[in-house]
């Protein structure tokens, strides 16, 4: 089985460094996992490189990570997107679901909550049959703004 | 001639000049009589309208007022018959008979006030020339006076009731067939008659019309108070949401701060964890330490939650109505400010999951700041509209608030919705950030544009199903 590569998008660069240590071990060798802070460097590899997976950090005052979600959309839209973000906010969740992305979690998230939906993003079976119950939904509800 | 004869005829001289000069004597007395007669019915009719003007000094009321003239009208001007009071019905356009004394006929007064009223003085009319003056009124009617018992009279005194250059009504007197004729000597008592009436009639009026105008000022400063009252709370309502929101904003901003420096705190745990024995000693004091952090990611979550409305109180908001509810809410404040308010709502506008109160907040910190952006008045344009951004879309509520005031600088318009950055000496700095913030939690947005000297338009973006 080919490895998977999953691009990891963070101006925190310890939160990131988490994250793909954390997935690099429960994804059990399968994938390979890629860290920036560079949403430059990120939207090249997905331009020029085989990506199955980008998570993004889309810190509202960085304008460049929206860029990189929008271009990714327009012109990679075969490439996932998951939003790993520590900016949670009504805003930010009305912002993702117009540029379309399905995957959302807010930090801090526990891994073993956040394995599911990654395994949910790169759309194939987890290891175990745990639905990805950490996916904050970016339909609309008819409750809370 | 003799002696004799001279005498006689000096004799017959003086007795000559003697009738002569009681002639003149008779006459004299004769003219001293009728003076003197004249001189007790001048002073019986300064006397009596003395008296009138006395009593209207006192009269409080139109009705007693013309009841009291009319009646002592018979008695200043002897010989008249009837005395007709009519005061001018400007509604209706029409003269209202208000006060009768005598035996008239009430068509006769009638025809006779048309002419006082059109008269700019008192007038006499005498036989004849009553006639040719109902004439130039028209033949209908001179025919149905000529059916009147009656008609004509022998004389007529008649004036009309003016005060300055404003007609008011018209009193008439006329003599029956065997009274004697009024004289030209009447002209001036009845002038007096008529200005004291008129004067009379007029302060009564004048006072009636200050006491309603008393009371709709005393109604319209209770309903100004009561508004400002509503304002004042609004605004201390508005400014206490601020404060607060303040310090949700930066619990919000120091939990998003918190979330990365703790998802690596946590998962760092988790990670020892996973590589560490089941029976390792120090696992229970990993538990530990990873049960805390949960305690402190609760906290964080209830701290950027701090001021997101729960779902109680979320209902399902007509916009539109809030909009009107603020507009009227800041009506007084838009009067006193010259600033001319126009609503274009569109009725199609669905209903949208909101906190009312907070949307009604935002609505009123933007209208007021118009307000002040408007010091010497301009207009205020509030409009909203459904927007299709695609056709799968949900429809967005559009929402615009306009004003032709003085605009932000373009320095200013980037840190608008900064908290506590502000361009007014009392300002907080936290109505539009609060406001800003308002909006985000319920998906929508805000933004603004504005021109120097031009004006400033806000505009929201809500969406249908929040």
């Amino acid at each position: 089985m080919p490895s998977r590569q999953i691009y990891i998008v963070d101006d925190d660069s310890v939160a990131a460094l988490i994250t793909q240590r954390g997935l690099q071990t429960m994804l059990d060798g399968q994938s390979t996992v890629l860290v920036t802070s560079s949403p430059n460097a990120a939207w090249l590899a997905c331009a020029t490189d085989h990506v199955d997976l980008l998570i993004v950090d889309p810190n509202p005052q960085i304008s460049a990570t929206l860029s990189l979600l929008r271009a990714v959309r327009a012109f990679r839209p075969h490439i996932p997107l998951l939003v790993l973000t520590a900016y949670d906010t009504p805003g930010l969740r009305a912002k993702m679901r117009e540029l379309g992305v399905v995957h959302y979690v807010a930090k801090p998230i526990d891994l073993r909550d956040l394995l599911p939906v990654v395994y949910a993003a790169l759309a194939v079976n987890p290891p175990t049959s745990d639905p990805p119950l950490a996916t904050i939904s970016l339909k609309h509800p008819s409750g809370s703004p | 001639m003799s002696e004799l004869e001279c005498l006689r005829g000096y004799i017959q001289d003086l007795e000559g000049r003697l009738y002569a000069a009681e002639a003149r004597a008779d006459s004299v007395a004769q003219e001293a009589e009728l003076q003197q007669r004249r001189t007790i019915e001048l002073s019986a009719r300064l006397s009596a309208i003395l008296s009138i003007s006395a009593a209207l000094l006192i009269s409080r009321d139109v009705d007693a007022i013309v009841q009291l003239v009319v009646r002592e009208a018979v008695g200043i001007f002897p010989g008249t018959s009837a005395v007709y009071l009519f005061l001018l019905d400007l509604e209706h356009d029409r003269l209202q008979l208000q006060a009768a004394a005598g035996s008239g006929d009430h068509q006769t007064g009638s025809a006779l006030a048309r002419i006082a009223i059109l008269s700019p003085r008192a007038m006499l009319l005498v036989g004849p020339e009553l006639e040719m003056a109902v004439e130039r009124l028209g033949s209908d009617e001179l025919d149905q006076l000529h059916n009147t018992p009656g008609w004509p009279p022998y004389s007529a005194l008649l004036c009309p009731l003016r005060v300055e250059s404003s007609r008011m009504g018209a009193i008439v007197l006329y003599g029956g067939v065997s009274a004697h004729l009024y004289h030209p000597r009447d002209i001036p008592f009845v002038q007096a008659l008529a200005d004291l009436t008129a004067v009379a009639i007029d302060e009564v009026q004048q006072r009636a019309r200050a006491a309603i105008l008393q009371r709709d000022l005393a109604i319209t400063q209770s309903l100004h108070a009561e508004a400002q009252a509503r304002l004042n709370a609004a605004q201390a309502q508005l400014l206490q949401s601020a404060k607060l929101a303040a310090v949700g904003e930066l619990s919000a901003s120091v939990a998003h701060e918190i979330n990365n420096p703790l998802y690596a705190a946590r998962n760092s745990l988790y990670l020892v964890e996973q590589d560490m024995d089941a029976d390792h000693p120090q696992r229970a004091f990993l538990a530990i330490a990873q049960q805390e952090l949960g305690r402190i990611a609760r906290i964080i979550t209830r701290m950027r939650d701090f001021y997101r409305p729960t779902r109680a109180e979320l209902t399902a908001t007509s916009v539109n109505i809030l909009l009107r509810e603020t507009l009227e809410l800041v009506q007084t404040h838009l009067r006193h400010g010259h600033i001319h308010a126009v609503a274009t709502l569109n009725p199609d506008l669905p209903a949208t999951v909101a906190h009312a109160d907070q949307l009604r907040q935002v609505f009123l910190n933007i209208i007021l700041n118009a307000c002040d952006a408007m010091p010497r008045g301009g207009d205020l344009r509030v409009t909203t509209q459904l927007l299709h951004a695609r056709p799968e879309a949900p429809p967005t509520i559009g929402i615009h608030i306009t004003d032709t005031g003085m605009g932000i600088a373009t320095e200013h318009l980037a840190h608008i919705f900064e908290p506590f950055y502000t361009t007014k000496a009392q300002g907080t700095g936290l109505g539009l950030a609060i406001s800003a913030h308002i909006i985000t939690q319920h998906s929508g947005r805000i933004s603004v544009e504005s021109e120097l000297g031009q004006g400033t338009t806000f505009t929201i973006l809500l969406p249908v199903s929040t």
